[in-house]
C-alpha cells in the first residue's frame, strides 16, 4: 500500500513537472512589462515622430491585436498598411479635416464606423491604454504615413487633438 | 468519526470556524503593528519570493480546495437522491464517501483561507482598502454565510446515519448546502469581477453605486464558469481518491468498489465537462462587452501560446479518458469485439489534438510582425478558430464514441430493427462530423463577428445535438438487451488508475493556468483601468515562470489531498463507519 501511494505521488510529481518543462522549453520568453510614457520633444523631426507612432501601435497601443498589418479576410479591424489612404477617403466621405478625422478615430472611436466593421475600439486616450497626446499625436502620424500625406506633427496638431477629446468627453465616453 | 452525536459534530464545526477567524484577525493586528509600515504607494514585500508569488501560491491552494468543497456537495447529493429513489446502498455508500470527503476538506480549505486573509491586507494595504470601500459588505456577507455552510455541512455529514430513515429532509439538507456553496461561490466572483470587468466606481475609483459594482459583466458568468468546473474537479478529485483506495486496497470487494467509484466519479467529471466549453464561451462575451481589447489580448495577444497550453491539457485529458475507456473494454465481457474501433478514434483524437495545439496570433516582436503580419502564413489557417473549434468538437465526439462502446460492449440488442438501429448510429456520426467540418470550412468566409456569435454555437449545438440523438437511440436500442456478462469491476490494471489521476491531476493544472491568465488579463492594474498596480510585481511573468509557479501549487495541493486522503484511511481503520467498511 505504502509503495502504491509513493508511485502515486511520483506519478503527480512527474506530471506536474513534465507541464512546467513544456511551458520552460517549448513556449515563447517573454514578459510583458507595464507601458512607459513616451517623452515626445516639441518639434520632433516626422520621420522621428513616426517611428515613435510605430513602435507604440505594436507596443503600448496595442493595436495589432486587432489591426492586422496587410489586409486579411475576416479582418476584425481595419489593416494598417492601406490605413491612411482609408482614412483621406473617409475624411472626404464626412466633409471633414483629415487630422480631426485622425484623432477622432483614436479618441471617439464610436462616433463613426466602417463599412464591414463593428463598433469594438477602445478611446485609446484613457485608460487602459492611456496614451499621451504626444502619443496619439505620433500614432496619427504614423497612420497618415500609410497612404496619405503626412500633415500631424507636434505640437502643431495639440488643438485639434483637444478638441476631439474635448468632443469626447461631453458625450459621455464608452471608456 | 460517524460516532460522533450531531451536536458535537456541529459544535466542533463552529469552534473551528470560529478559532480560525479569530486567528485571522489577531495576527492581522498583530503583524500590523509589528511590521513596518507599507510603501508609500501602499505594498509590504513578502519575504524571498516575493508577495506576489506568496498570494498566488496560497489563493490558488485556497481557491482549488474551495472548488473541491463547492463541487463535490453538489454530486453527493445527487447521488444521495438517486440511493434514496432507486434504493441502492452503493450509491448511498459513493454519496456518503464523497460527503466524508469533502467535510474533511473544509478544515483544510478554511485553515488556507485564514492565510490569506492574513496576507492579502499586510502585503496590499492599498488595494484591500479600496476593495473594502466598494465591496466591505459583501465581505461580510460572505463570512455570515460561511458560518451558515458550516452548520448545514457538518449537520448534513454528522446527521448520515441517523437520518437513514428520514432520506427525503436530509437529501433536502444537502440541497440547502449547496445553495450556500452557490451563495458563496456568487460573492467571491463578485470580487473577481470587479477587479477585472470593474463596474459601480467613478474613473478615479470613487463608489457610485454598490449593486453595480458587484453586477459587472464578468459576475454571472464566472460564476457559472465555476461552478461547473468545480462539478469537474470535484468529480476529478474524487476520482483520484478512488485510484488512491483501489491501489491500497487488500481485499477483490474494495477493488471492485473503488474501481466503480473511480470510474462513475471520472464520467460525472468528463460529462459536466462538455458544459464547459459553453460557458467559457458565455464568460468570453461578457469580457468582449466590457473591454473588446482586453477580449482579444486574452484570446490572442501575450496569452496566446498558453491557449496552446491549453489545448496540451486539454488534449492530454482526453487522451488519459480515452486511454481509461479502451482498457476498460477488457473488463467487459463481449469488450473485445470494440477493439478494432480503438485504433481509428486514436487516429482522430490524435489529429483533432494537431489543431487543437496550432497557435494562432502570436506575441511577435516588431520585425517578425512587419515580416509576416498578425498570423504565421502556413499554420495560421490552423491556428484560427474556424480550424479550431472544428478540432475541439470531434476530438469530444470521439471521445462520447468511446463512453458509448464501453457503455454497449457487454450488451447486445436484441430489438427487430438493430441493422437500421446501427445504420441511423453511424450516420449520425458521419453525417454530424460532415457538418461540422462544413461549417469550420464555411468559418473561414465570414467575419469575425459571424463566425463568433453564430456560427460557433450552431457547431457546438450539432455536436450536442449529435450525443443526445446517440444517447437516446442506444438507450432505445438496448432497452432489454441481452447481458453478455456483469462488468467485471476491480479486473483493471494498475497503469488504469495512473490515467485516473492524470486526468485530476492535469485538470487541476488547467484550472491553475487559466486562473493565472484571468488575473493577468488585468495586466498591470489591480482593478482594471481603475486601480494601477505600481508594485515591483506590476508586469506579466513569462510563461516559463507561471508554468513553474502552477506547478508547485499543484503538487502542494496534491501533496495536501494526499495527508487527507491517509487521515480519512487511518480513521476508518480505527473503527469509524463509513468508507469501505460501511
Amino acid at each position: 500500500m505504502k509503495g502504491g501511494a509513493i508511485k502515486l505521488f511520483l506519478v503527480v510529481v512527474g506530471i506536474n513537472i513534465f507541464f512546467a518543462y513544456i511551458g520552460l522549453y517549448f513556449l515563447p520568453q517573454s514578459q510583458s512589462l507595464p507601458p512607459k510614457t513616451i517623452k515626445i520633444e516639441k518639434g520632433i523631426p516626422q520621420d522621428e515622430l513616426i517611428a515613435v507612432g510605430e513602435s507604440i501601435i505594436f507596443g503600448k497601443g496595442q493595436c495589432m491585436v486587432c489591426h492586422p498589418m496587410k489586409p486579411e479576410t475576416g479582418m476584425r479591424a481595419p489593416a494598417i498598411a492601406t490605413i491612411g489612404a482609408e482614412m483621406v477617403k473617409s475624411a472626404k466621405e464626412r466633409n471633414m479635416p483629415v487630422e480631426a478625422y485622425v484623432f477622432e478615430a483614436l479618441v471617439n472611436p464610436s462616433s463613426y464606423i466602417q463599412k464591414g466593421f463593428e463598433n469594438m475600439m477602445p478611446p485609446v486616450h484613457k485608460p487602459p491604454t492611456s496614451l499621451t497626446e504626444g502619443e496619439l499625436i505620433a500614432v496619427s502620424a504614423f497612420l497618415q504615413s500609410k497612404g496619405s500625406n503626412i500633415t500631424i506633427n507636434y505640437p502643431d496638431s495639440v488643438p485639434v487633438l483637444q478638441e476631439e477629446i474635448t468632443k469626447e468627453a461631453k458625450k459621455g465616453g464608452s471608456g | 468519526m460517524s460516532d460522533v452525536s450531531v451536536k458535537k459534530g456541529l459544535a466542533k464545526g463552529l469552534i473551528k470556524l470560529t478559532v480560525l477567524l479569530g486567528i485571522g484577525f489577531i495576527f492581522l493586528l498583530l503583524l500590523g503593528k509589528i511590521l513596518p509600515a507599507p510603501t508609500e504607494d501602499g505594498y509590504r514585500l513578502f519575504p524571498v519570493i516575493g508577495s506576489r508569488v506568496w498570494v498566488w501560491i496560497i489563493a490558488q491552494l485556497h481557491l482549488n480546495f474551495a472548488a473541491f468543497v463547492l463541487g463535490v456537495p453538489i454530486f453527493a447529493v445527487s447521488m444521495e437522491y438517486l440511493s434514496w429513489r432507486r434504493k441502492d446502498d452503493r450509491l448511498d455508500r459513493i454519496a456518503y464517501d464523497f460527503t466524508k470527503l469533502f467535510t474533511l476538506a473544509y478544515t483544510i480549505t478554511a485553515s488556507i483561507g485564514t492565510v490569506l486573509l492574513i496576507s492579502l491586507p499586510l502585503l496590499y494595504p492599498k488595494f484591500i482598502d479600496h476593495m473594502m470601500r466598494i465591496l466591505g459588505p459583501t465581505w461580510w456577507l460572505y463570512i455570515a454565510f460561511m458560518y451558515v455552510e458550516v452548520i448545514v455541512c457538518y449537520y448534513y455529514y454528522y446527521s448520515w446515519h441517523k437520518m437513514k430513515d428520514k432520506k427525503g429532509a436530509h437529501v433536502a439538507i444537502g440541497g440547502l448546502l449547496n445553495i450556500m456553496g452557490t451563495i458563496m461561490l456568487l460573492i467571491t466572483s463578485a470580487w473577481v469581477g470587479y477587479m477585472t470587468t470593474p463596474g459601480g466606481v467613478s474613473e478615479t475609483g470613487e463608489l457610485v453605486n454598490r449593486w453595480q459594482a458587484v453586477k459587472t459583466f464578468m459576475w454571472i458568468p464566472l460564476s457559472l464558469h465555476r461552478l461547473v468546473a468545480n462539478v469537474v474537479f470535484g468529480a476529478g478529485i474524487a476520482a483520484a481518491y478512488a485510484a488512491y483506495r483501489f491501489i491500497a486496497s487488500e481485499t477483490d470487494e474494495d477493488r471492485a468498489y473503488y474501481d466503480w467509484m473511480g470510474y462513475t466519479s471520472a464520467m460525472i467529471s468528463i460529462g459536466f465537462s462538455l458544459l464547459l466549453p459553453g460557458v467559457g464561451y458565455l464568460l468570453g462575451v461578457e469580457i468582449y462587452s466590457f473591454n473588446e481589447q482586453m477580449g482579444i489580448q486574452l484570446m490572442g495577444g501575450f496569452f496566446a501560446w498558453l491557449w496552446v497550453m491549453q489545448a496540451i491539457l486539454i488534449g492530454a485529458i482526453l487522451m488519459f479518458v480515452n486511454y481509461y475507456l479502451w482498457i476498460s473494454l477488457n473488463k467487459m465481457p463481449g469488450g473485445e469485439r470494440y477493439f478494432k474501433y480503438v485504433k481509428f478514434l486514436f487516429i482522430i483524437m490524435l489529429l483533432g489534438y494537431a489543431v487543437w495545439l496550432t497557435p494562432h496570433s502570436v506575441a511577435l516582436s516588431l520585425d517578425e510582425a512587419r515580416k509576416m503580419g498578425t498570423y504565421h502564413p502556413v499554420l495560421g489557417n490552423l491556428g484560427v478558430m474556424a480550424a479550431k473549434n472544428t478540432a475541439v468538437v470531434i476530438t469530444y465526439l470521439a471521445t462520447f464514441l468511446s463512453f458509448a462502446i464501453f457503455k454497449m460492449s457487454n450488451k447486445e440488442s436484441v430489438v427487430s430493427w438493430v441493422k437500421l438501429g446501427n445504420a441511423l448510429r453511424g450516420l449520425i456520426v458521419v453525417g454530424s462530423s460532415v457538418i461540422m467540418l462544413a461549417i469550420g470550412v464555411y468559418s473561414y468566409m465570414v467575419t469575425s463577428s459571424v463566425r463568433v456569435k453564430v456560427l460557433s454555437p450552431i457547431q457546438f449545438g450539432i455536436f450536442f445535438l449529435a450525443i443526445i440523438a446517440l444517447f437516446i437511440l442506444d438507450a432505445k436500442m438496448f432497452k432489454g438487451a441481452k447481458i453478455i456478462g456483469e462488468p467485471r469491476w476491480g479486473k483493471m490494471p494498475e497503469r488504469s488508475q495512473y490515467a485516473l489521476i492524470g486526468i485530476t491531476v492535469t485538470f487541476t493544472w488547467l484550472m491553475g493556468m487559466m486562473g493565472y491568465m484571468r488575473s493577468g488579463g488585468r495586466q498591470y492594474w489591480h482593478v482594471y483601468g481603475i486601480m494601477k498596480d505600481t508594485s515591483v510585481d506590476a508586469f506579466l511573468p513569462t510563461h516559463g515562470y507561471a508554468a513553474v509557479i502552477t506547478s508547485i501549487v499543484t503538487v502542494i495541493f496534491y501533496a495536501l489531498m494526499g495527508f487527507l486522503f491517509y487521515g480519512i484511511m487511518k480513521l476508518e481503520k480505527k473503527g469509524g463507519q463509513g468508507g469501505a467498511k460501511a
